[in-house]
């Protein structure tokens, strides 16, 4: 029960306390914050805004940059003939290589979720792959699939099938390298296991008892249940296809890299004939092998739009097939 | 100021030499025509692994012999993007060697290597000492900002013994030849598969760039300012290099070269008898010693387009070059080592000895010293051969070298089939590349 | 369900709920499909662990056998793993590894935890605002911001070393900050309050009652830290492509090939060398690992 109003020191004591218990608390969520605060203005916030400002100069970190206007995005959309092999090389990975790792993990996950006995040795078994350093299954993978000494090639041609060329012909590279990612995609498997598990099993056999098989089962309990973590893993899948670099560098520089006495490794990127030539990794080319860095900056601006407009388009549609689960769960 | 006056006296009483007090800048020259520099210790960045890097090292041990007080720490293995980078992430070595000249067209506009003028001028080196292409490949629009330090120049390699098989008693000299030969030295296994290739042809597999190549057919890169890829002389080189690519099978090629050594292991696959007749650089004489030493080879230069054949002899020639990096502390130090090391004949004469490459001025071309092992006279007369070019030094480096390269393998798979259209293509994009590079320069 | 229905149920379910094996047909349907999926499975997991025996067997081959089209070595070329540590200095690798992987993650974990909690358990106003912020911060490729970041680094001489993959740990990481603040979120708001009324202040609090509960989100955050800087090639390559001195293991792997000429059986034993720590690190802490990505996707 409060005081009657008349009363107004202690009125007074109160607001100045209040005041100061507000600014203290201010104080901690500052001191709370700060580390983000600072990291966040010197690796986003100007980072973005000078990469804005660098993309219309020309800047090769030796001089000043200096003010040219649109002509970088002028030699982006119209004069450069590497840039839309590679926008095309990271948009088929983000349409194709996406969905199929996805599919992977759900169907792995789904098989292990029916399993009786061993699934902790099979679980084990899946997720190992996706433990190994990509430059390390990167490599294992380009001897694996050599097309003249690989161990894969080897078998297949003694079944009589002559094996592809895998990483040195331009319609197989990205086959091998999607192969190489449905290799890894134990972490996407092990998030669909624990949500497929977590289906509540009356929600199965209500639909049973309805008369629902097997395959109506999936498509009208099991998928829309845990359509949140699909999404979330396919837009993991699109962001990471956005920022592909790692194995696309280092197969190109391994498969192709009969190197000559004067070439540098990076002669090799895209090999063979621009197939692996990913948008991230033409950017480093361009950013950091002939110092374009104006140009390079012009080019990140252009994976910004990309980025956000494809994120965007994503979780606009997902509302469509997306149940989130009320608070009755 | 004060200090280094003080220092310097130091110096010159420890040495027991006269020496003009002052900054650190470098004192009038002694009579020996070198100038005086205070001791340091500087760094040196190159190409070279091992072996050739011990023959680097002992090199500059005698110019530490010769130059008291500075110190040289040698790191191999780097390349030219690390180099690039370092400069710019200032913190390059006081020297540096790149494989390539393509870069000095990179490296002098924008200051990244310093101008050497003024320095030469000093100490009395003269260009005239390189010969015609090294002098070249050295400067960029009047501005030299480096010198040249062994150069390598390009021929013909081929098995004697796989020759002698087939009935050939000396090697091609003209394309027509060479493609005739190495079809019948070629050998299939049971499967089709290639067991010895008589030519490999496949574009960029070890040595095979299109500027090894232009020279037979006497090819330009530019015509003028601007790209020159269109042309007939490289029309006819690719329309042959295809021609022999299709008579092998793309893909059996591809699997050969799958297969195939590393180029610079012991498993080089004309050191292990897999190729008949190779292209090759002339440091091949000295792996060829150390990793193969039984194989019977000879050399000569490389064959020539039937319709150009007064070019016979001549070939390609680039070279490593050195130069002080902008951030280099010690610039005064560095220049002594780069001036050992670019014009000292004993010196040349030592390196070219142990890494078997040509030495890059006129008297270390004739000094008795060198001792060329067989086969490598042959990259000597080459180097003198009036009709050698080498690559035009443009401010885009070597990316048009790399355009016109990522043409030619779409043209030779068959992706790309118009070649006049995709030539004029590339040049096109060499020329956009130019703009580009020169926009932001000045007018 | 209404309320009323069910006690009717209930009382007839006894009578009528008695488990009884299903017929025949449908017991060997279901034992026909359990086979099935089993045989897939013993299939699908003879795939994924192949490419590990091809690596383990080239590895002990010797270097004219990598190149051939034998599948077994012949001798077993053992010294091959001694061999790959004179090729490449992997005790230099692994110590920059160690280096950048472990100052990271303390960086990390330091700077993150408590910016998590301020945008989950301390209330003020944008609070929401930035949550989002650092969400799109997580969607941005890194190639973005890549091009001044290291304008920054090389204005401050310090390319070419590890500091620039370094520093930015200490100030805040988006991802684990969003999945600390996820499992902060769970925690029951009676522990806080008793502890405030107990007269913690916030710091104390977070100290000591919140690191407490969250040691598994803690332990996964830290984890998946570690793994990340182990993994990290473009950032290493970036900043230390060319001082070799400071190459990690991912990027000395990746060079062990071009500088040392092309031997096929060293460089599998270099590439196993490299993943054994994480498999190790994985089966010690198997637990941490699965609970950490379920962590992430659930509460993703």
């Amino acid at each position: 029960m409060r005081a009657p109003a008349a009363s107004p020191p202690i009125q007074l004591d109160r607001t100045a306390a209040k005041r100061r218990a507000a600014w203290r608390r201010r104080g901690i969520v500052l001191a709370f914050m700060s580390p983000w605060l600072v990291g966040f203005t010197v690796f986003f916030a100007y980072p973005l805004v000078m990469s804005a400002y660098l993309s219309f100069t020309h800047y090769d970190l030796l001089s000043s940059p200096k003010w040219i206007g649109l002509a970088n995005y002028r030699f982006l959309f119209t004069k450069d003939q590497t840039v839309w092999p590679a926008v095309k090389n990271t948009l088929w990975f983000i349409a194709i290589a996406v969905p199929l790792q996805v599919l992977f993990a759900l169907g792995i996950a789904v098989m292990l979720s029916r399993a009786r006995k061993g699934v902790g040795a099979f679980r084990t078994v899946f997720y190992l792959p996706a433990l190994a350093p990509p430059v390390a299954a990167t490599l294992g993978f380009v001897y694996l699939l050599n097309p003249a000494t690989g161990p894969v090639n080897t078998i297949l041609e003694k079944a009589g099938i002559q094996g592809p060329l895998w990483f040195d012909s331009p319609q197989w590279s990205k086959p091998s390298l999607t192969l190489l990612a449905l290799w890894g995609v134990g972490n996407t498997m092990i998030i669909f296991l624990a949500a497929v598990l977590d289906v509540p099993q009356h929600l199965y056999e209500s639909a049973q008892l309805d008369g629902a098989g097997f395959i109506a089962r999936v498509r009208f309990v099991m998928l829309p249940t845990i359509s949140p973590v699909i999404l979330f893993a396919v837009v993991l899948g699109v962001i990471e296809g956005m920022q592909y670099f790692t194995q696309a560098y280092v197969a190109a520089n391994v498969a192709g890299g009969s190197a000559s006495y004067s070439a540098e490794a990076a002669n090799a990127l895209g090999y063979p004939e621009d197939s692996t030539l990913f948008y991230p990794v033409l950017l480093y080319q361009q950013g950091f092998r002939y110092f374009n860095m104006g140009y390079a900056s012009a080019m990140a601006m252009l994976l910004l739009a990309v980025s956000f407009a494809v994120t965007f388009i994503i979780v606009q549609n997902s509302r469509r097939f997306v149940h989130y689960q009320g608070p009755g769960r | 100021m004060r200090r280094a006056l003080t220092l310097t006296l130091l110096l010159a009483l420890t040495l027991g030499v006269s020496a003009c007090g002052g900054s650190k800048k470098s004192s009038p020259s002694t009579s020996t025509g070198e100038t005086k520099v205070e001791p340091a210790n500087i760094t040196m960045w190159t190409p070279f692994v091992d072996p050739e890097l011990q023959t680097l090292k002992a090199v500059v041990k005698d110019f530490e012999a010769t130059h008291a007080g500075i110190h040289v720490k040698v790191i191999g293995g780097t390349n030219d993007d690390k180099i690039v980078a370092a400069i710019r992430g200032g913190n390059a070595p006081d020297v540096a060697q790149s494989f390539s000249s393509d870069n000095t067209g990179a490296f002098c506009p924008s200051g990244a290597w310093i101008d050497l003028g003024s320095y030469m001028k000093k100490d009395g080196v003269d260009a005239s000492i390189f010969p015609t292409a090294p002098r070249d490949y050295t400067t960029f629009e009047g501005t030299r900002c480096a010198l040249p330090m062994l150069a390598d120049t390009y021929g013909l390699y081929y098995n004697k013994d796989l020759l002698a098989k087939a009935g050939y008693k000396s090697p091609p000299k003209t394309i027509s030849q060479l493609t005739a030969m190495a079809k019948k030295l070629t050998v299939r296994d049971a499967n089709g598969k290639l067991k010895v290739v008589g030519f490999n042809p496949f574009p960029s597999w070890y040595e095979n760039v299109p500027a090894h190549y232009g020279p037979s057919w006497g090819a330009q890169w530019m015509n003028g300012d601007k790209s020159s890829l269109n042309t007939p002389p490289w029309q006819d080189q690719l329309k042959w290099q295809k021609s022999l690519v299709d008579w092998y099978g793309y893909d059996n090629l591809v699997r050969f070269n799958a297969g195939a050594g590393d180029e610079f292991s012991a498993s080089n696959a004309f050191e292990t008898g897999k190729v008949a007749m190779h292209m090759d650089g002339e440091w091949r004489v000295n792996f060829i010693k150390k990793e193969a030493p039984k194989l019977n080879y000879g050399t000569a230069a490389f064959p020539v387009a039937d319709n150009k054949q007064d070019l016979y002899g001549a070939g390609y020639v680039t070279g490593s070059i050195i130069g002080i990096p902008k951030t280099s502390k010690h610039k005064n130090q560095a220049w002594l080592l780069v001036k050992y090391l670019g014009t000292n004949t004993p010196a040349l004469a030592k390196l070219s000895n142990g890494i078997q490459n040509v030495p890059t001025t006129s008297a270390s071309l004739k000094s008795p010293a060198l001792t060329p092992l067989p086969g490598f006279q042959t990259f000597l007369n080459v180097f003198g051969n009036a009709n050698t070019t080498t690559t035009p030094i443009t401010r885009i480096g070597a990316a048009n070298q790399e355009t016109f390269q990522s043409f030619i393998s779409k043209y030779i798979s068959g992706s790309k089939t118009d070649l006049e259209g995709g030539l004029a293509n590339v040049d096109k994009q060499i020329d956009n590349q130019l703009e580009q590079a020169n926009a932001g320069q000045a007018p | 369900m209404s309320t009323e229905a069910a006690p009717a149920r209930a009382a007839a379910a006894p009578a009528t709920f008695v488990r009884r094996r299903p017929p025949v047909a449908v017991r060997r349907k279901r034992f026909l499909v359990g086979v099935a999926t089993h045989s897939l499975l013993i299939v699908g997991a003879i795939v994924f662990l192949l490419p590990f025996v091809f690596i383990l067997l080239t590895s002990l081959m010797t270097s004219q056998q990598a190149l051939s089209p034998r599948l077994w070595p012949q001798p077993f070329a053992w010294h091959n793993y001694i061999d790959v540590f004179s090729k490449a200095p992997l005790w230099r690798y692994a110590l920059n590894t160690l280096l950048y992987g472990g100052l990271a993650t303390l960086g990390l974990l330091v700077s993150s935890i408590p910016v998590a909690y301020a945008l989950s358990r301390l209330r003020w106003r944008g609070r929401d605002a930035v949550f989002l912020i650092t969400l799109v911060a997580l969607m941005l490729p890194p190639q973005v911001t890549i091009v001044p970041v290291y304008v920054l680094w090389a204005k401050l001489h310090l390319v070419g070393s590890l500091w620039p993959l370094i520093v930015p740990n200490w100030l805040g990481d988006a991802f684990s900050i969003f999945l600390l603040r996820q499992f902060f979120l769970t925690i029951p708001e009676e522990y806080l309050d008793a502890a405030r009324v107990d007269g913690c202040g916030e710091f104390r609090i977070l100290t000591t009652v919140v690191l407490r509960l969250a040691k598994p989100a803690i332990a996964a955050v830290a984890l998946f830290s570690f793994l990340f800087c182990f993994n990290d090639f473009f950032g290493p390559l970036l900043y230390t492509g060319e001082s070799s001195q400071h190459w990690t293991l991912s990027l000395g792997l990746s060079q062990f090939r071009s500088l040392y000429q092309v031997q096929w059986n060293l460089v599998m034993a270099a590439t196993l060398i490299v993943m054994a720590p994480v498999i190790v690190l994985f089966f010690l802490a198997q637990r941490a690992f699965v609970e950490g990505v379920t962590l992430t996707g659930v509460k993703g």
